[in-house]
């Protein structure tokens, strides 16, 4: 479990996004009309096809690139319209970013390759170090803090790429493709780290991805095409089984008041009869979860 | 960013040792030609600055030894001798000629003293006598022993046989050797009497020699006086402005040997290293960030190859004398100064082209290329 203290989450809205390349008769636009609000805490999955605008989006959404049209706010600051200058900052100290190829300097050590991004944010070596080390420890990596990136497994890069995204303490942290590279072991071992990074650091999570095991970790599911979100789908946890259920196509109850979801009728039949059981084995899941 | 730099450029082993082997050798190059002349240098001014003379009087504007000559009447050493402050006055013959011995040929300055000279002698001998005697010469040992002729042997001096009496050492250059005989036979030889070539003065304990060298210019008509110092830097203007030309050439090829070596590694190193230099620009890396970690691994590498090429200059200044050679290597702060600025100038310079490729980087690049 990361130690990582409660971080302020921060809040990231875009409004009416639009990203075209070229002018003219040769011009291509990349996402068009795209809004979305990302709640502290919250993990949103962006699906979608080859080529439907989702890389062209997270890097709009990570400070990037700017948008042709519209707006990108992080916590009320418009980073649309901030100076180039001024955006390597916000990157550093804002944003956390993990990568599908973990992107780990090859030169450096686990704990260097951590060490050096809180460097580049000003803060000074040692206590750089310090806490690099701390962050890898929390992550398993106490045996691996001096190895190269080429002596550690794909799951180690990947923790190593994470510890990285939060040595600064952001509060928004986008991942492209973080489980593709790694087998179904390790990738389950990596949604587990996101999602505690969301859950219980309070973190916002942008996820893109095509694997669909993502999904059972998201709060919210969209899906892009043609640089356009198609369709939103909200996630629930079914309370009796466990699954994960979207919930405009789940079968539906309330109880005292709040809206429950559930993969099928039998689980809510089960769960009406007796719905403090379930509410409480399913707070324990979420506790042995994280 | 610095340990980046450092990480970097030591992870390559092979592209290391090629940069920094290629950058030491361009340097080693300059090095090794500025010690060569620092070398000739001493070795050409070593009989003025061994003379014991403290002013060095000659012809009317006649300033150095080397492919000059210079004639006073006898008399003048006389008037220089009256002169308030002048303690003595040693008069000498010089001329260059060749010492034939054999098929052997080497350059001289032939040097005729005066009986009993006090100043201008042979400073230091191996063997044999201190001074030449009637029909004796004094050669450089290597010289002599490059030409195979031993203490005994004669030798011919402008078609007169002189006798090997002694031999000197420190009197030998890459250019030439210094030979000493009697000044009755080089009056005898040349066929000109009741003329020296330079005076040797030696001032009164306590007097200024820039002092007494104005006031013999101001007391003596149609002489030249200067110090030995001057005297000697005079002579070493002489050979910078024979070589002046061959040392530029020189040290440009070996500037553009290192840059080329230094461009080529930088750059090749940072094109292999792209997708990284992007990340960190995409993790928030400013450019000047990625700028000092390219000039810190290009100064790394020169100052590496520097380090490298002073070692084998140092080396090759204690391994040449040990052949017998006449080369001397002297490394001196000026040449390293140099050496040094060249080398942080190869740094910069070959940083500038990955730099501009850095400055260009997009870094929403690590999110493309899957």
């Amino acid at each position: 479990m990361i130690k990582v203290s409660h971080v302020q989450g921060e809040t990231l809205q875009i409004d009416h996004v639009t990203k075209s390349y070229g002018s003219g008769a040769t011009e291509v636009t990349a996402v068009r009309n795209v809004s979305l609000t990302v709640n502290p805490g919250e993990i949103v999955l962006i699906m979608g096809p080859s080529g439907s605008g989702k890389t062209t989006l997270l890097s709009m959404l990570g400070a990037l690139l700017k948008p042709t049209e519209g707006t990108i706010q992080l916590n009320g600051t418009m980073i649309s319209t901030l100076a180039e200058n001024r955006l390597p900052d916000i990157r550093l100290k804002q944003f956390g970013f993990i990568f599908q190829d973990f992107n780990l300097l090859s030169a450096l050590t686990a704990l260097e390759n951590v060490a050096i991004v809180a460097e580049l944010a000003g803060t000074k070596s040692g206590v750089a170090r310090r806490k690099a080390a701390s962050i890898l420890n929390e992550l398993g990596l106490s045996e691996r803090l001096n190895f190269p990136p080429e002596k550690l497994s794909g799951g180690e890069k990947q923790r190593v790429a994470i510890a990285r995204a939060l040595v600064n303490d952001p509060g928004l942290i986008l991942a492209d493709e973080p489980t593709a590279n790694l087998d179904s072991k390790i990738g389950h071992e990596i949604m587990r780290l996101l999602r505690n990074i969301a859950k219980e650091q309070g973190r916002s999570v942008i996820i893109v991805s095509h694997d669909q095991r993502i999904k059972d970790i998201a709060d919210r599911i969209l899906w892009l095409e043609d640089g356009e979100f198609k369709e939103t789908v909200t996630m629930a946890i079914d309370p009796v089984c466990g699954m994960a259920v979207e919930r405009e196509k789940a079968v539906s109850a309330e109880w005292e008041g709040q809206v429950f979801y559930f993969c099928a009728r039998g689980c809510r039949d089960e769960f009406l009869k007796e719905p403090k059981k379930f509410l409480l084995t399913a707070s324990e899941e979420s506790s042995k979860k994280t | 960013m610095i340990r980046l730099a450092f990480r970097n450029l030591f992870q390559n082993k092979a592209r290391l040792v090629i940069s920094v082997g290629g950058v030491a050798l361009a340097l080693l190059l300059i090095l090794s030609l500025d010690a060569i002349f620092s070398g000739v240098e001493r070795q050409v001014t070593a009989y003025v600055e061994h003379s014991g003379a403290d002013i060095w009087v000659s012809q009317a504007d006649v300033r150095n030894m080397h492919m000059a000559s210079s004639s006073l009447p006898y008399s003048v050493a006389r008037k220089v001798k009256y002169v308030p402050g002048v303690a003595s006055v040693t008069p000498i013959l010089y001329l260059t000629n060749n010492v034939v011995s054999g098929d052997e040929r080497s350059l001289a300055y032939i040097i005729g003293l005066p009986e009993n000279a006090e100043f201008g002698v042979p400073w230091s001998i191996s063997s044999g006598s201190s001074l030449p005697g009637k029909g004796e010469v004094i050669l450089n040992r290597n010289i002599a022993a490059n030409s195979g002729v031993a203490l005994g042997d004669e030798v011919e001096i402008l078609g007169d046989e002189f006798k090997v009496t002694g031999f000197s050492e420190g009197t030998a250059s890459l250019v030439n050797s210094v030979a000493f005989i009697t000044m009755d036979d080089f009056e005898e030889m040349r066929g000109s009497y009741n003329t020296v070539s330079f005076l040797l003065v030696k001032v009164s304990a306590g007097e200024s020699p820039e002092i007494v060298t104005d006031r013999i210019e101001a007391q003596v008509r149609d002489v030249t006086a200067q110090t030995k110092s001057d005297f000697a830097a005079q002579e070493r203007q002489v050979i910078k402005d024979m070589s002046t030309d061959v040392i530029t050439i020189m040290n440009l090829i070996g500037f553009l040997i290192g840059l080329a070596v230094m461009a080529l590694t930088v750059y090749t190193s940072t094109l292999s290293r792209r997708r990284e230099y992007g990340m960190l620009k995409a993790l928030g890396a400013r450019n000047s960030d990625l700028y000092v970690t390219v000039l810190a691994q290009a100064i790394l590498s020169v100052i590496l190859g520097f380090l490298f090429g002073l070692i084998l200059t140092l080396l090759l200044t204690v391994v040449i004398p040990l052949f017998g050679s006449n080369l001397a290597l002297e490394v001196s702060r000026a040449s390293l100064f140099k050496v040094g600025s060249v080398s942080l100038v190869i740094a910069t310079v070959s940083a500038m082209l990955p730099i501009r490729q850095i400055a260009g980087l997009d870094p929403a690049m690590v999110f493309r290329g899957r």
